[in-house]
């Protein structure tokens, strides 16, 4: 794999920009499908919110001052898209967060591209009742299993809190397993 | 002297730091009920076809001229939207017919209408945006709120507001929340 600091001159560098673009989105493009998916739940959703990432990525390279790692920095733009994108969405259809999270959740059980049984369509609802940290944290260790120190980048959180919010995430979400 | 073996094997960087951590990791979630896998799948070769996607999109924003609708990347459209609702308002405003006696004073038009056009009607801009587009230098931080910052005011905010688990989590290290 290349290295992050050769990809990013490369694509700092307008004559071999297209060709390295080409490696930084074959290289990502499934880590950062999975991290917006579990965000957006939806495929078409999530499909829309990659590409307006990939595209901020590329017209915004030039202003990326190397003050955190390439990866973090696109796990960044990928997060506040995905967050942007529901927050519009929740405003167009008139409802809160809470009820648009619950409506997507509600929106898997017909969802060609949702195989989940029973016990991971609860895990959906239960998800959807955590604070939105603790859900990006939970998502992010349990299912992505990056590490503390990656996804301390990412959210700008010390390590320490992201610690407490997985414990917290995770005990929530197996007191809600367990309920009937 | 015997020469010392070679290493012919390497390990990724970070890897022996990391095991301890990865490894009590493994075994929480062997013994958790929470399921291993989330359910969620893909449209068969939707990987491969995307960064031709993603180039398609891009060659289609390159050969467009700065467009004035929602979906537009471009930078300045923040300002454009602003722009373009002030201009309407002064356009009605000079349209329409004062009544008899009656001035329109533009203090009065950018003080009232502006501001209920600008908070009644949906700018496609996020909080975000928003905040990109003004500067702070001249606010002061109770241009926002309709009654001082006393503290009496802050601490039944706090206390009305604030879950006491957002609390924890801003404070709280691991160590201690064992």
């Amino acid at each position: 794999m290349i290295a992050e600091e050769t990809l990013l001159a490369q694509l700092k560098d307008e004559d071999r920009r297209s060709k390295a673009f080409e490696v930084l989105v074959n290289t990502y493009k499934e880590r950062l499908y999975w991290h917006i998916r579990r965000i957006v739940l939806n495929h078409d959703d999530t499909d829309d919110v990659l590409q307006n990432t990939f595209i901020k990525i590329y017209r915004n390279i030039d202003g990326f001052k190397g003050e955190s790692k390439l990866y973090s920095w696109m796990y960044r733009i990928a997060t506040n898209e995905s967050l942007t994108f529901l927050k519009q969405k929740s405003k167009k259809s008139g409802i809160t967060n809470e009820a648009l999270q619950e409506s997507l959740v509600e929106n898997l059980q017909s969802d060609v591209y949702f195989e989940g049984d029973e016990i991971q369509l609860k895990l959906q609802k239960a998800l959807a009742t955590l604070p939105e940290k603790q859900k990006l944290v939970f998502n992010m260790k349990y299912f992505q299993e990056m590490k503390y120190e990656e996804i301390s980048e990412i959210l700008e959180t010390s390590v320490g809190g992201l610690k407490a919010s997985y414990h917290l995430a995770v005990k929530k979400i197996e007191a809600y397993l367990r309920e009937d | 002297m015997k020469e010392k073996p070679k290493r012919t094997f390497k390990t990724p960087e970070g890897y022996f730091e990391n095991f301890n951590e990865r490894l009590l990791d493994r075994m929480a979630k062997e013994e958790s009920i929470i399921p291993k896998e989330d359910g969620f799948t893909v449209p068969e070769g939707y990987f491969e076809k995307l960064p031709e996607k993603i180039n398609a999109r891009l060659s289609d924003d390159d050969n467009k001229v700065v467009r004035l609708n929602p979906s537009n990347s471009h930078p300045n459209k923040k300002f454009y939207y602003i722009a373009a609702a002030i201009a309407a308002i002064v356009v009605l405003a000079l349209t329409l017919k004062p009544e008899r006696g009656q001035e329109i004073d533009f203090s009065d038009l950018a003080s009232n209408d502006i501001i209920e056009y600008l908070e009644n009607n949906d700018l496609g801009l996020s909080t975000y945006e928003i905040a990109e587009a003004l500067t702070i230098d001249n606010m002061a931080i109770t241009d926002g709120t309709k009654m001082p910052l006393e503290e009496e005011n802050i601490l039944q905010y706090l206390d009305e507001n604030i879950d006491m688990e957002d609390v924890e989590e801003l404070n709280l290290d691991y160590d201690d929340f064992e």
